[in-house]
């Protein structure tokens, strides 16, 4: 069984089919590349899956369960977590802060163990802080934890999102385009982390504009052309197939 | 008194709301500012108006031209003092900046002008229309004798001309059509070269220009006061939202069912209670906010 | 920054003694020196000029309930709430009516007083729940619209149903618990400001446990970024409903031990002023500082007092007075929004304004 089955999406907007009847698999333990010129959807297809926006047509299954226009927070506490494509930091908070709000279970964001104090509240906290400090330095922003992350590059904005998703350990991560706007060599940190993070045994969807990085990284690349499925398949295959050169070359 | 003399009353309130309303809301889809401070300009209309013709004294329809640049003038000058310059901090504080705006001027008025009210000395035609038999359901008559004044005349028959122009202005003008396109899309405006700060300038303008014959109109249905415009403030806006915030026409539609309301409500509402008819503007203005946010044409005011 | 994130991480199983719990403390003292005062013979005899301030300082003590629960809905949450007025005053008329012996017009069941003090708690954080209900997905200046228009419809209600809620007049004849104990007005003012005061210290301990824990960390998050709040798996509309209730909670715990201690209830002590005064006492101070927007209300505050012993001395009758100070409290929002977004204590950072 796969664990992500989109099965016939559909999304207008004001009569324009953005996703039409689309259907795209993920199998567990996959790296699964998502291509495909500017407006094809591409962000539209995540939004719909992650539940931002609720689609007009078709089923989205995630570990077996239909969860098509399920809210966001569900999805996430299911396992299922994205990150965005104009990085969205909480800016108004610090690094740590944000790193450590994604904390799952935490029985103190309940009003009353959080007035009571419990123990399994601090013990829970405790765990939450060492793991966001970890993290943290994995990613090396330790220099930056108390930082608001508005201050920020922008580089260090997408190793922030990814840090902060990380926190909740989930079985599939859908990374929307992870690279735009990092310098080179960031970018090939980037893509070793979730080349590791797939060998450790995390399913992850990647949306990129940009060929070159997306094929030396997954194990299968999807393109899509104004909504629908264009081509699938080993990534030099796809990238020698001649619908996706002239969807490439026509933009 | 019969439901359709409260009919008149009602078309007479939409009216000189709709005036108000239409500023208001252009206020809020050029400047993405909702002005609770709106209600003053009005009020500074209104006392322009009758120190204008009292004091002067001119003809009505100079003093209400005198009225009109008044506030046109006023508006322009507390934008540049008090919103250009916060134009970057987006809708709360702005908001904010004019719930503090609206209390200074207030009281500002208040301390100049004093508590009293003041009156237009105008002269009142009265026709009636006492044919109409009396059509009696329980306590409410739905027909009964009408009246009309020419000061209902001159009220009804100003904000259709308002509506007239201003739909001249916006489709035929180069001003009324960047104003469109602005209030449609603000960098798409900017990109295609319209100067959106004189835009705005102009909207501002035009909002005090609307305020100010409203409150000539509300000064010569009624009186004058420091609490004239206060008084209406949440009608416009309710108006205003009800038809769409940012939309013109829909800000006009939205009035006249305000005033309806309100005029319909003294009428069936017990004696003693018809101090609850504005209530009613703003119940329906909640009602709309959560039934349909975006009004009868407008966009959505709920988050994504 | 929480307090707790100044300490090093994993130090011991409690956190160590805070602002919260200095609060606690205090209200605690507070509290109980008002019982003395007021249960023994003790008597104390004050000076006559400081009523004044006995009188401002404790209508300050009470707005800080108010002004606490604003800060958790907009300086935490990011909920423009521009009707809170309306949760005072229906916690002050629930008290009243409830507890009322003799309204005069209106109704009064005299039930004892902590039953209605109670019952008005409970039935602002259901109208809470009812505005959040209904309006907390709208966008932020809608939602000010929304709450306002609330406040404005409530207000008319309770001038108009003169029956019910006794007109213009309101609600006489509402039982006063602590001046019935101490006696005589002296002891009885003194004794109120601490009692309310340490209420109000209370609150501002819970209101820093709440805001310090993990429970304070979702509700900043969705003030900053609602969306990337719930993409990491929170309930974001169960937080701000939750927020909007607190605060109307206490703002109607606020208007009950206003009815306690005023003995009559109307429409003149709810008006828009409130929460034009609240509001500025917070933005002032800084908001999503607990302390900061105390300070700022006290600031407002002592404007108010300062125009008191102004007034004396100003060649102008008191009506023009109010207009004046009425004009300063408005060009002090306009100022402050415009040259101290983030307030005298606030943090522009952290409340991502320019500065």
């Amino acid at each position: 069984m796969s664990l992500l089955d989109v099965n016939g999406l559909v999304k207008e907007f004001g009569g324009l089919r953005a996703i039409d009847e689309l259907s795209v698999s993920v199998e567990r333990g996959e790296l699964v590349g998502v291509m495909g010129p500017n407006g094809a959807g591409k962000s539209t297809f995540f939004n719909c899956v992650s539940g931002v926006i609720t689609p007009d047509g078709g089923r989205v299954t995630f570990d077996g369960d239909d969860v098509t226009g399920d809210p966001p927070e569900e999805l996430a506490r299911a396992g299922m977590v994205r990150t965005f494509q104009n990085t969205r930091e909480l800016e108004t908070m610090t690094v740590r802060d944000n790193v450590r709000l994604a904390g799952p279970d935490q029985p103190g964001e309940r009003t009353l163990p959080a007035l009571a104090r419990t123990d399994s509240m601090q013990t829970h906290e405790r765990e939450v802080r060492e793991r966001a400090d970890h993290l943290i330095e994995a990613f090396e922003l330790d220099h930056l934890a108390d930082e608001y992350s508005s201050n920020l590059s922008g580089g260090q904005r997408k190793l922030l999102e990814l840090a902060r998703v990380l926190m909740l350990d989930p079985d599939l991560l859908l990374l929307d385009e992870p690279f735009a706007g990092v310098n080179p060599t960031l970018t090939k940190e980037i893509a070793e982390r979730i080349r590791g993070l797939n060998d450790e045994g995390m399913t992850v969807v990647v949306i990129e504009h940009e060929l070159e990085t997306l094929t030396e990284l997954v194990d299968r690349l999807v393109v899509l052309q104004q909504g629908s499925l264009l081509v699938e398949g080993e990534p030099e295959a796809v990238l020698s197939d001649e619908r996706v050169i002239d969807a490439y070359l026509g933009e | 008194m019969g439901l359709a003399q409260n009919i008149v009353f009602g078309l007479v309130t939409g009216s000189y709301i709709a005036i108000a309303a239409i500023g208001f809301t252009l206020i809020y889809g050029i400047v993405n500012m909702i002005n609770f401070a709106y209600g003053e300009y009005v009020t500074v209309g209104a006392l322009v108006g009758v120190l204008a013709a009292g004091a002067l004294p001119l003809p009505l329809p100079v003093a209400a031209l005198v009225a009109m640049v008044g506030g046109g003038i006023a508006s322009l000058v507390l934008a540049r003092a008090f919103f250009t310059p916060i134009n970057h901090t987006g809708p709360v504080p702005m908001l904010l900046t004019s719930i503090g705006l609206g209390l200074a001027l207030r009281n500002a008025i208040r301390l100049t002008a004093g508590q009293g009210s003041r009156y237009f000395d105008t002269e009142t035609t009265t026709f009636r229309f006492d044919g109409l038999p009396d059509l009696s359901v329980g306590s409410v008559d739905l027909l009964g004798g009408v009246f009309v004044t020419s000061e209902h005349l001159i009220v009804i028959g100003s904000a259709v001309a308002v509506f007239v122009i201003l739909h001249a202005l916006l489709t035929r003008t180069d001003v009324g059509i960047a104003m469109r396109a602005m209030g449609d899309d603000e960098d798409l405006a900017r990109v295609r070269g319209i100067d959106t700060q004189m835009i705005r300038d102009s909207v501002w303008v035009l909002a005090g220009v609307l305020a100010g014959l409203a409150g000539v109109l509300i000064g010569i249905q009624t009186s004058v006061s420091s609490t004239t415009g206060f008084s209406h403030i949440l009608q416009i806006l309710s108006a205003a939202i009800l038809g769409g915030a940012g939309s013109p026409y829909g800000a006009i539609a939205g009035s006249y069912v305000i005033g309806l309301v309100v005029a319909l409500s003294v009428a069936f509402l017990p004696t003693g209670m018809t101090g609850l008819s504005t209530a009613m503007a703003f119940l329906i203005l909640i009602v709309v906010l959560l039934v349909k946010p975006s009004g009868i044409a407008g966009q959505e005011v709920r988050e994504a | 920054m929480s307090l707790a994130d100044r300490l090093p991480a994993g130090i011991g199983d409690r956190l160590p003694e805070d602002d919260g719990d200095r609060a606690l403390l205090l209200g605690g003292f507070a509290v109980a020196l008002a019982l003395v005062l007021a249960a023994t013979p003790v008597a104390v005899a004050l000076p006559g000029e400081l009523f004044v301030f006995f009188e401002v300082g404790t209508m300050f003590v009470i707005y800080g309930i108010l002004v606490l629960g604003l800060d958790l809905q907009y300086g935490h949450t990011g909920l423009v709430n521009f009707g809170h007025v309306v949760f005072f005053a229906v916690g002050g008329y629930t008290v009243a009516m409830l507890s009322a012996q003799n309204p005069f017009v209106g109704i009064g069941l005299g039930y004892p007083w902590l039953v209605a003090l109670v019952a008005g708690v409970l039935v602002a954080a259901l109208l809470g729940a009812i505005v959040g209900a209904t309006s907390l997905r709208l966008r932020d200046d809608f939602l000010a619209v929304a709450t306002l228009a609330t406040a404005e419809i409530f207000h008319s209600v309770f001038v108009n149903f003169r029956e019910v809620f006794g007109g213009n007049t309101g609600i006489l004849g509402v039982p006063t618990p602590l001046a019935d104990l101490a006696g005589d007005t002296d002891t009885t003012m003194l004794a109120t400001l601490l009692f309310i005061g340490g209420v109000t210290a209370f609150t501002f301990a819970v209101v820093t446990r709440l805001t310090d824990s993990p429970y304070g960390r979702v509700l900043r998050a969705i003030r900053a970024d609602e969306l990337v709040t719930r993409s990491v798996g929170k309930s974001t509309f169960t937080y701000k409903m939750q927020s909007f209730v607190y605060g109307a909670a206490l703002a109607g715990l606020a208007g009950g031990l206003f009815a306690l201690y005023n003995g009559t209830v109307a429409p003149g002590y709810f008006t828009i002023q409130v929460t034009v005064t609240i509001w500025i006492g917070m933005l002032l101070g800084g908001a999503s500082n607990h302390r900061a927007v105390l300070a700022g209300l006290a600031v407002i505050m002592g404007l108010r007092l300062l125009s008191r012993f102004a007034l004396d001395v100003a060649p102008v009758s008191a009506d023009a007075f109010a207009s004046i100070r009425l004009i300063v409290v408005g060009m002090i929002l306009v100022a402050v929004i415009r040259y101290r977004p983030a307030g005298i204590w606030g943090d522009p950072k952290e409340l991502g304004v320019d500065s």
